[in-house]
């Protein structure tokens, strides 16, 4: 089963994408800037007419077809300002967008693990034989009901 | 409906940690929420652009009355770009100031030319809104957006200001205040006379 | 004509004032009766939740009255009426900016109340309902203050205007603005009981079971509606704003976005205190947390310290939020932080390989995820506060974390559902995963028979498959052996709503993934083609009103019924919208909007074609999404005391 699966996904991950058209390129740059007139969305998204500028000046370039999607962003960043890109940096102040997600959840997961320990530890004193033969007995006695029942909550 | 224990179960056993998770908590909020009380509302407009200094990018175009545009052909004096639209409101409130600018320029010594770029709008709004306002200096055509990306115009109005040597020296953005062109480009001449 | 011009302000103002002061009396009614146990005082309650009632719904009506006649006094009524918006548009126009929202967000919160009145009519006088009612109260005085105070919606205008812009263009050009706004805020204010009922439970310091149960109901209702908005926020987005997307990450999504998934934490949660009686505190946390959040939300969208596409207004509102957010947070940090350890109970979680297990690791997932994205939209503000300089966090960030984000929660969805009350074994779970992951595996090799690239993409296929496998074995034990009452009850209805989500989730992928977009020149008669279809402009349709000069391309597509992408100019705002027009079908849409310039006399027209694959789903899966939760908030079949609560462990000691 195992087996399969990583066949079948590494078959669909490694094939061809197929051919990327201009318009997917100009989409994927896009999608990287952000418009300068409205916080926090993408030229990708925005109709505004800062962004549609923007999106015309990518659609040149990409038309010309002699710089890369890295460098297309960098000329724009260069007449605008750095804010305008999308993706935060990972150095100084802003690293800690990327930092403090990883931290809370690691938080979370080891929070958890002291927790099931903890519950491990105190779950000392279970049921005996006596308490077990007693509920099978009030159980069998209550016709119709399968003791292994359990698909309702 | 509930086969759970009581809910008045109270646990002594228990060390209380619960004061201890709520102060924490408590604490982190709080400055939090000091990082909002203090937050700075909307964000101020900057006069700042990584073109400063820089040589003025790439102008060619055509001019909305006739003729071809471009900015290195003006070479030798002062040009000033207003980016304008004629749906923009700050645009026309800041326009009687621009007129009076263009007027004053033309009795001067050392001329500075005006342009307006007009990206997002129609000759023929354009051509009406300066018929019946006033300004008759070039208009210069940004259908395609390709100056307004190349000065990393957001949001008109802005006004550049190039020196004779095709250097970027200021950027406004909003509307013009009065006198403060000419203040200003008087200052700007002062100082970089000299270097050319 | 009901009232003359004019007297819709003060008579606005009167209500809103009448519903204040009803709300204030049965605040201190509230607690007074509930401190001293006076049965003679609470029983006032149910007049003084209708009369704050009755204001709320007297001030919406005035300002109703006074957008259909057009009573342009009202400050408000310069702001959004015009004698040019269709009647449905401008009946909508109420809730399109900020006063009126907010006069909508008293009337469904003073809704709220009555309808707890009305349920709980004979349980008055127990704390818990005492104060809960305190708290409904409470807030609701504090939006009555908001009306008549930072965001009065019957301002006086200025005199002599007779005309106005009308509602933002983007506000009056879809049948959604109707639906929308209502259902999202249900959901939104609908948290506020569950927190009132939270605050009930940590003033009195106990948990009745029962209040849990009811509170659940409330939670589970008014997150359904939450999950209706927001999906029919995405559709409009999608019909509207031409970028082909349903989510751009703004910060007004956002803002429903995390309460909703705190809310989702907690209707997970929340059965673990049902059939355990843990987590009682931290279901109260959440609960508080939702609340809370939703306030932020508010005051984040509308204050204007973050700038959105939807912050349609500015005002002076934020200060008072900002308060409001504080003492909500402080008040309750410091309940809980005083009763916490009292209502804590004293079970213990045998296994992490367990329901209750799978639960916690989906509460952790889902608070990750929600601090996510609340760190995503205030991280501008926090970089601004301390560097003074300004960045933007968007897109590319959110997707990056969200997606493996949302796959761990979909693999949590393929195993919680078979996995046993306590404890499971490792037979037990090969034997009861066997099948869904066959599923899986088959949902994988159809994909990549189809096609299928993109690891990300690719394994949300599989885990769809899996998580639906697991799904469907739930429903089909069910309805086997309980016919149709099999779908009913929160586990059976719980996995409807997984296939809902589990159809966004594939859905999501494969649009996300498989999008590709062209612009065409249309020349008129000229065919051209993209992606295996057809396109032909057969000519323009100009239509022009006071309101908006339209015009539209039509479009015909492989020949047939031509579509009408479409650009309009709003007088009034002097801007453009864009209107997109789609063909939809089950395996793809195709989206077409036109580009500026549009110049009708050339004959021709640039169009920019998206083909986006499995949209439809979205909304299939909101509406499964929708269909769950009602079936979920039917009782289930009952228990019996007797059945047991989880699989016999054949080793029963283990210690």
């Amino acid at each position: 089963m195992a087996i399969l699966t990583v066949g079948l996904l590494a078959v669909g991950t490694t094939r061809d994408k197929g051919p990327m058209t201009q318009g997917d390129r100009i989409d994927a740059i896009t999608k990287r800037i952000a418009c300068p007139t409205c916080d926090g969305e993408s030229v990708y998204v925005s109709r505004a007419s800062a962004a549609e500028n923007i999106r015309k000046q990518v659609a040149r370039e990409v038309a010309a077809g002699t710089k890369t999607d890295t460098e297309i962003i960098g000329t724009i960043a260069d007449s605008f300002n750095a804010q305008i890109l999308l993706v935060p940096r990972a150095t100084g102040l802003d690293s800690l967008v990327w930092v403090l997600p990883i931290a809370v959840l690691v938080c979370a997961v080891a929070g958890l693990a002291v927790a099931f320990r903890k519950w491990r530890r105190q779950n000392t004193a279970g049921a005996t034989s006596d308490d077990i033969d007693l509920v099978n007995k009030l159980l069998a006695a209550d016709v119709g009901v399968d003791p292994t029942d359990d698909e309702n909550v | 409906m509930s086969d759970t224990p009581s809910s008045e179960v109270v646990v002594a056993r228990k060390r209380p940690f619960a004061p201890y998770i709520a102060g924490a908590v408590g604490v982190v909020l709080l400055a939090f929420l000091a990082l909002l009380a203090f937050a700075n509302p909307g964000g101020t407009d900057s006069a700042e652009s990584p073109l400063l200094g820089k040589p003025a990018p790439e102008v060619k175009s055509t001019l909305i009355d006739g003729g071809n545009f471009d900015l290195a052909r003006r070479k030798g004096s002062w040009v000033v770009l207003n980016f304008f639209n004629s749906t923009c409101v700050p645009c026309r409130q800041e326009h009687p100031l621009l007129v009076k600018f263009a007027k004053e320029q033309q009795g001067s010594d050392d001329p500075v030319e005006l342009y307006t770029v007009v990206n997002d709008d129609s000759d023929a709004a354009v051509k009406a809104y300066f018929d019946t306002n006033g300004g008759d200096w070039g208009k210069v055509r940004d259908d395609d957006g390709a100056i307004s990306v190349a000065f990393g115009v957001a949001k008109v109005p802005e006004s550049w200001v190039i020196d004779p040597d095709g250097y970027v020296r200021m950027r406004v953005i909003g509307a013009l205040s009065e006198g403060f062109l000419t203040a200003r480009l008087d200052e700007l001449k002062r100082q970089y006379s000299g270097q050319s | 004509m009901l009232f003359a011009s004019g007297i819709g302000g003060p008579l606005g103002r009167a209500s809103l004032l009448v519903g204040l002061i009803a709300a204030v009396f049965g605040m201190f009614a509230a607690i007074s009766g509930t401190r001293h146990n006076d049965a003679k005082v609470l029983r006032l309650l149910p007049r003084f939740a209708f009369l704050a009632c009755a204001g709320a719904v007297g001030a919406f009506a005035f300002m109703e009255t006074a957008l259909i006649n057009r009573d342009f006094s009202l400050a408000y009524v310069q702001k959004v009426g015009s004698w040019s918006t269709p009647a449905l548009f401008n009946f909508t126009a109420i809730w399109s900016a900020l006063e009126g929202s907010i006069l909508l967000w008293v009337l469904i919160l003073t809704l709220l109340t009555v309808s707890i009145v009305v349920k709980y009519r004979n349980k008055l006088n127990d704390p818990m309902v005492g104060w809960a009612m305190a708290t409904m109260f409470f807030v609701t005085i504090f939006f009555y203050l908001l009306t008549l105070g930072p965001a009065n919606p019957f301002g006086a205008g200025k005199p002599g205007v007779l005309d106005g812009p009308g509602p933002n263009p983007l506000l009056q050009n879809h049948i959604l603005v109707v639906f929308h706004p209502p259902i999202l805020y249900l959901g939104y204010v609908g948290m506020t009981v569950p927190f009132a009922f939270a605050m009930g439970a940590l003033i009195t310091g106990r948990v009745g079971e029962g209040w849990l149960v009811e509170t659940r109901r409330w939670a589970l209702i008014s997150w359904g509606f939450l999950t209706l908005g927001i999906i029919l926020g995405s559709w409009w987005s999608y019909e509207v704003l031409g970028w082909s997307g349903v989510w751009a990450w703004d910060p007004v999504e956002n803002a429903s976005f995390i309460p909703w998934l705190t809310a989702t934490a907690y209707i997970h949660s929340v059965l673990v205190q049902e059939r355990r009686g843990m987590l009682r505190v931290w279901n109260l946390s959440l609960l508080v947390s939702t609340f809370s959040l939703t306030i932020l939300g508010t005051f984040l969208t509308r204050s204007g310290v973050l700038n959105s596409v939807h912050a349609f207004s500015d005002s002076n509102i934020g200060p008072y939020l900002l308060t409001f957010f504080a003492i909500i947070v402080v008040v309750s940090v410091s309940l809980i932080g005083w009763r916490g350890d009292k209502l804590r109970a004293p079970g213990i979680i045998d296994s992490p390989l367990s329901r209750e297990g799978a639960f916690l690791a989906n509460n952790v997932i889902f608070s990750v995820f929600a601090f996510i994205v609340l760190l995503g939209t205030v991280f501008p503000l926090i970089v601004e506060a301390l560097q003074n300089r300004q960045l933007v966090v968007g897109e590319p960030f959110f997707d990056k974390l969200a997606v493996p984000t949302g796959l761990v929660l979909l693999f949590l969805m393929c195993i919680a559902p078979v996995l046993p009350w306590r404890k499971a074994s490792g037979e037990l779970l090969s034997q009861r995963l066997f099948w869904p992951a066959w599923a899986g595996i088959a949902a994988l090799a159809f994909s990549v028979v189809l096609g299928a690239t993109g690891f990300e993409a690719l394994l949300t296929f599989t885990l769809g498959g899996f998580a639906g496998g697991a799904a469907m074995r739930q429903l089909v034990l069910a309805t086997r052996r309980q016919g149709w009452r099999g779908l009913v009850g929160r586990a059976n209805g719980g996995m409807v709503v997984h296939i809902g989500v589990i159809l966004i989730a594939v859905a999501l992928a494969a649009s996300n993934s498989y999008t590709h977009s062209q612009e065409l020149s249309l020349k008129k008669g000229v065919v051209a083609s993209y992606g295996g279809h057809t396109f032909e402009l057969l000519g323009f349709r100009q239509t022009s009103d006071a309101r908006r000069s339209e015009i539209a391309a039509l479009v015909s597509i492989d020949g047939g019924q031509a579509y009408t992408p479409a650009v309009s100019k709003f007088k009034s705002m002097g801007s453009n919208i864009g209107t997109p027009s789609v063909k939809s079908s089950f395996a793809y849409d195709l989206y077409l909007t036109l580009e500026p310039p549009v110049k009708v006399s050339s004959d021709a027209a640039k169009i920019k074609v998206f083909i986006k694959p499995m949209v439809m789903w979205l909304w299939i899966g909101g509406g499964l999404m929708g269909i769950g939760t009602l079936l979920s908030a039917f009782p289930g079949r009952r228990r019996r005391p007797t059945d047991p609560t989880s699989a016999r462990v054949p080793e029963a000691v283990e210690a």
